[in-house]
């Protein structure tokens, strides 16, 4: 795999900074005669504040994939470092931890929490980060998103288009180094799907963050810095390497 | 641990709880239920113990009473207690009343008064008069004896030599509860009026009591100390105001702790209901779990957070529960009427809800413990999946917080009994039911998986719904089999005792207990029964009352507390002296004497006592009989058959130490039914001191006790039942997706809702029959334990009426689960499998 150098806005810096390493990545789930492999050796690096796509059909790995960038999953092997912490030897509440501030997740069902309003949604990774005002912080989030008239809203007095954006907000709202985004318009509309990937475009030139999406539109590839195509558990494409 | 962190949980707890307590109904339900019911116990039973207190003088007739057995207080005595405060002297003993024409007798309490009585509250008559006294020749008597002697005001009765007028209906006896056990109504006439009756005399069985009313400073407990000092062996029985009626009062407390203790089972079946209650709600909250984790809430935090839900849930249910609790008692006592033997004031008690509350705070602990344990460990990454994580492992900190709330409880109801060993036993066999049953639901599902599968589909689906995974009928046989042992215990314990007390009793037993027999007129009297009925068999013994004083060289006078068990050292004893070994005793240790002993006086001793006491063959015993103390050796310990419905004594002396002493005797006489009122008639009328206890009747007072007992009991099992039902509820709404799913399945293949309806009616059939064979057999075992192995009586429960008992449970059981599978019918599969 290329190392490629950390980047930096200075022009002084020549290397550019890595915001995701993966070393020989596998995952296997089962034991035995029902082992299934789900991710057979990826190496990967994804410099910082770059956009990628992570193409590939369905049973592909690209979900599993994205789960151990994330630290939703560890991996059965290899290394995985993400914004200079080492995933691979962290355990599910060090994983949580280290996701503060440093990962933003956008999932294609919303995943909004019921019982709370679009503000407190937005506001519940700041206050579990402990960061100052976070309502405020919460407020200008919505707003940036175009839903500042929607704070007091609740997810199911939203619209599949609107309740993405919140979600969206959420996820960069602690400006989190790197955005994870699976198959964010796979439950909308096309014109709504648009939208939103203009808008999570837009916030990740804002934010400067390093934003991976899954997605199966190679329109919506093309869009990315980088594709990176995944086949049984492979990298079978890589247009950054 | 920082703060924040519990702020920050308590903060996301509140937002995601919002009032919306639908899926903590269960929880809800079950915690108010049974803490509810505890509340309710124990704010009745301290409510009755301090009215109890409260009008201690009242019920006492004053603020010390001395009472002697078969003697009045000497001349000594007497100034002694008048110099301590003003005094009022009453008598009484059974007698029977007698209608002038013979033509009718009745056991009667008779009681005579003197001019001060009562020295506290009122004695009334129906009239709305307070009276004190009658006039001499006057009698006022209770509703029950002009009843049952079909009376009139004006009309006249007779006891012994002497004749009344009835001049009043008893309304009100301030002091009747301290009286104790009466076995016949109430009579009260005048002192000067009773001894007309020439019933009192050397021997006679009667109770002479003195009650006192002291000056305003003075501590009756003193008093009485210090009258005791000054009349060591005047064999006083004393009582101050602070405690009028012992016997009634720890009925109440044994009671009440009993009732606690079936609360208490109730509430854990109710934890039951608690911990399926917040399983399911924690696995509605799978998505928002992981959606926590995602961003950044560790299983700490999600721990923190829904325990937060859960104990704000389960505090507002307790509250309400004791809210309810509290206020419970209003109702009992207006529903229970004169069955409670004092009507107490309404009141907040805090100490019982305070452990009510306590016991429904450590049930929900350990109940919601487990699945909350369970719910921090689902993966972030079961949102991508869709999976929820594995539900088994429960982390050891929350299995040491169940342990120590487990261990907590029982402190708690140790420490609150009056009798800790009685509330252990009780604990330690609940908590072997609930293993067992445990067990049992464990078998019960084992044995479905492993049961030829019936060829028809429908059976097939009922069959394996009772062992399919998430099936709850390991729970079910555990709450709902709890509640329905309990009922098939009591049913059996309740008829058998039912059937002794009604049946065998009248049987086995005598048809009368004759008192009071002048001993030289035995003979006559023997002569008597026999021309009124020649193949009647009588017994008679001689019989005296006294007091034990002293036992191994302990004055009894000095005890701080009575052994455990030794309930023979509480008041006055019947005695007995016999040349011979008694019918229905067996020498165990020791030596009988020798039929003409004449030498230092002995005594045999009942060997239970005589354990209680830690007396050994040669030790000291000393009786005080009219006043005389009698010290003597125990000579041997008898093993007495309790049962055989003969007279029965702790302790038999030999003819030489007791024959001189004044009595009277008493007798057994056991005869054809059709001949006994005739024999009741003329008896009373030749031998005017006698009073004739029917057994009849006796064995029919104490079946209304026991049945009055045996409904408070049951309304507080009952609770354990429907906390069983309210799992049953909960485990229906569970299984509502599965059985959703299997009923748009059948529906596609063609099956009709009756056809659905038939799974659901059999497979909840199936489980209420399996259930009714578990309770019938644990409660038909509990049941034959305390018959046999406790009271030592026949076992022989009425079978239609424990079968009954159960068939109601069972019933109600299938009802409700086909009740809960009817909105299962109307699922549309389309729409369903869309959802599903």
């Amino acid at each position: 795999m290329n190392q490629k150098p950390a980047a930096s806005s200075d022009d002084a810096m020549t290397e550019p900074h890595i915001a995701i390493a993966a070393r020989n990545v596998t995952l296997s789930l089962g034991e035995g005669k029902a082992r299934v492999d789900i991710l057979r050796g990826i190496d990967l690096s994804i410099e910082a504040g770059k956009t990628v796509a992570l193409l590939g059909p369905s049973g592909s790995g690209k979900s599993s994939l994205m789960a151990i960038l994330s630290g939703l999953e560890r991996a059965s092997g290899g290394t995985v470092n993400i914004a200079g912490a080492d995933f691979g030897t962290m355990n599910e509440d060090q994983l949580a931890v280290a996701r503060r501030g440093r990962v933003g997740i956008v999932l294609q069902a919303f995943h909004l929490l019921p019982t709370m309003t679009a503000l407190e949604n937005v506001a519940v990774p700041l206050e579990l980060d402990g960061q100052h005002q976070p309502f405020k912080v919460a407020a200008q989030e919505l707003a940036a998103v175009g839903l500042g008239d929607r704070l007091g809203h609740y997810p199911t007095q939203l619209s599949g288009g609107e309740q993405q954006r919140v979600a969206i907000a959420r996820a960069m709202a602690s400006r989190p180094t790197i955005i994870f985004a699976d198959e964010p318009t796979g439950n909308l509309d096309g014109a709504t799907g648009e939208k939103i990937i203009t808008l999570l475009f837009d916030r990740q030139k804002v934010t400067a963050a390093t934003l991976l999406i899954i997605t199966h539109d190679p329109e919506l590839a093309k869009r990315c810095d980088r594709i990176i195509e995944l086949r049984d558990g492979v990298i079978e494409r890589d247009s950054g390497a | 641990m920082k703060t924040s962190d519990f702020a920050k949980a308590w903060t996301i707890a509140r937002r995601d709880l919002r009032g919306r307590f639908v899926g903590l109904r269960l929880l809800i339900v079950c915690l108010l239920l049974g803490v509810a019911t505890l509340a309710a116990i124990g704010s009745l039973t301290n409510a009755i113990t301090e009215e109890l207190a409260n009008r201690g003088q009242a019920i006492l007739g004053g603020d010390l009473e001395i009472a002697v057995a078969q003697r009045e207080a000497t001349a000594a005595e007497l100034a002694a207690l008048k110099q301590t405060g003003t005094l009022s002297e009453t008598l009484r003993m059974q007698a029977m009343a007698r209608l002038p024409d013979g033509s009718d007798t009745q056991l009667v309490e008779l009681k005579g008064v003197d001019a001060a009585y009562p020295l506290y509250g009122k004695f009334s008559l129906e009239s709305g008069d307070a009276v004190s006294a009658p006039n001499p020749g006057d009698i006022y008597v209770t509703p029950a004896l002009m009843q049952r002697l079909s009376l009139a005001i004006g009309d006249k009765i007779a006891f012994g030599e002497a004749s009344f007028t009835v001049s009043g209906v008893i309304a009100d006896e301030p002091d009747r509860l301290s009286e104790g056990l009466s076995l016949g109504p109430v009579a009260i006439t005048s002192l000067a009026s009773l001894r007309t009756t020439q019933l009192i005399q050397p021997g006679s069985l009667f109770e002479s009591k003195y009650r006192l009313k002291l000056p305003e400073a003075s501590d009756p407990g003193a008093v009485g100390d210090k009258l005791s000092e000054q009349f060591p062996n005047s064999a006083w029985e004393i009582k101050t105001r602070d405690d009028g009626a012992p016997s009634t009062r720890r009925f109440i407390e044994r009671m009440g702790q009993f009732l606690t203790l079936v609360g208490l089972a109730s509430l854990v079946i109710a934890g039951i209901g608690v911990g399926n209650g917040v399983a399911s709600y924690l696995r509605g909250k799978q998505g928002a779990i992981a959606t926590l984790k995602i961003l950044g809430a560790d299983s700490a935090m999600i721990f923190r957070i829904y325990l937060f839900q859960i104990m704000a849930v389960a505090v507002g249910a307790i509250a309400l529960g004791l809210a309810i609790g509290a206020l419970a008692p209003l109702a009992i006592i207006k529903i229970a009427g004169d069955v409670l033997p004092i009507k107490p004031e309404f009141a907040i008690y805090p100490l019982p809800l305070l452990v009510s509350a306590l016991y429904g705070l450590l049930i929900a602990v350990i109940f919601a413990l487990p699945p909350l344990s369970r719910a921090k460990t689902i993966p972030a990454a079961g949102i991508i999946r869709g999976e929820g994580g594995s539900w088994r492992q429960i982390d050891r900190q929350s299995l040491t917080g169940v342990g120590l709330a487990i261990a907590a409880i029982v402190a708690l109801a140790l420490g609150t009994a009056n009798e800790p060993l009685f509330s252990a036993s009780f604990i330690g066999a609940a908590a072997a039911i609930l293993l067992l049953l445990t067990g049992l639901g464990a078998l019960i599902r084992w044995l479905a998986s492993k049961a030829p599968r019936p060829k028809h589909p429908l059976l097939r689906l009922a069959l394996t719904s009772l062992h399919r995974p998430g099936a709850q009928t390991g729970q079910l046989v555990v709450a709902l089999g709890l509640g329905l042992t309990l009922f098939a215990t009591l049913a059996a314990i309740q008829t058998s005792l039912t059937n002794e007390i009604r049946s065998t009793v009248p049987r086995d037993a005598p048809s009368f207990f004759v008192l009071d027999i002048p001993v030289e007129r035995a003979d006559d009297f023997r002569a008597k029964v026999a021309e009124t009925a020649s193949d009647a068999e009588i017994n008679i013994v001689p019989t005296l009352r006294g007091t034990i004083t002293e036992f191994g060289g302990q004055r009894v006078s000095e005890l701080e507390t009575l052994p455990e068990g030794a309930w023979v050292l509480r008041g006055d004893r019947g005695l007995t002296y016999s040349a011979t070994i008694p019918e229905g005793s067996e020498v165990v240790e020791g030596k009988w004497w020798s039929a003409d002993y004449d030498g230092p006086p002995l005594v045999s001793v009942d060997q239970e006592q005589g354990a209680a006491l830690g007396l050994k063959v040669g030790d000291s015993l000393t009786v005080s009989l009219l006043g005389v103390e009698i010290p003597a050796k125990v000579a041997s310990f008898r093993k007495v058959n309790w049962r055989n419905f003969g007279f029965n004594y702790v302790l038999v002396f030999p003819p030489s130490v007791l024959a001189n002493v004044p009595h009277n005797v008493a007798a057994t006489i056991q005869l054809d039914t059709a001949k006994e009122d005739t024999l009741l008639s003329i008896l009373p009328q030749q031998f005017p001191s006698i009073s004739m206890v029917k057994v009849k009747e006796i064995a029919a007072q104490i079946g209304d006790i026991l049945d009055q007992m045996a409904t408070a009991i049951a309304a507080a099992a009952s609770i354990a039942f429907f906390s069983g039902i309210a799992v049953l509820i909960g485990a229906i709404a569970a299984s509502r997706q599965a059985r959703v799913y299997d009923s748009v399945i059948l529906k596609l293949l063609g099956a009709t809702r009756s056809q659905i309806l038939t799974v659901q009616a059999v497979e909840y059939a199936l489980l209420a029959f399996l259930l009714s064979l578990v309770a019938l057999g644990l409660g038909l075992f509990a049941g034959w334990f305390v018959i046999t192995q406790i009271f030592e009586f026949t076992w022989q429960p009425d079978w239609g009426i424990v079968l009954l008992t159960l068939g109601i449970g069972a019933v109600a059981t299938l009802g409700i689960g086909l009740l809960g599978s009817i909105p299962v019918l109307s699922a549309k599969p389309a729409r369903a499998l869309r959802e599903l």
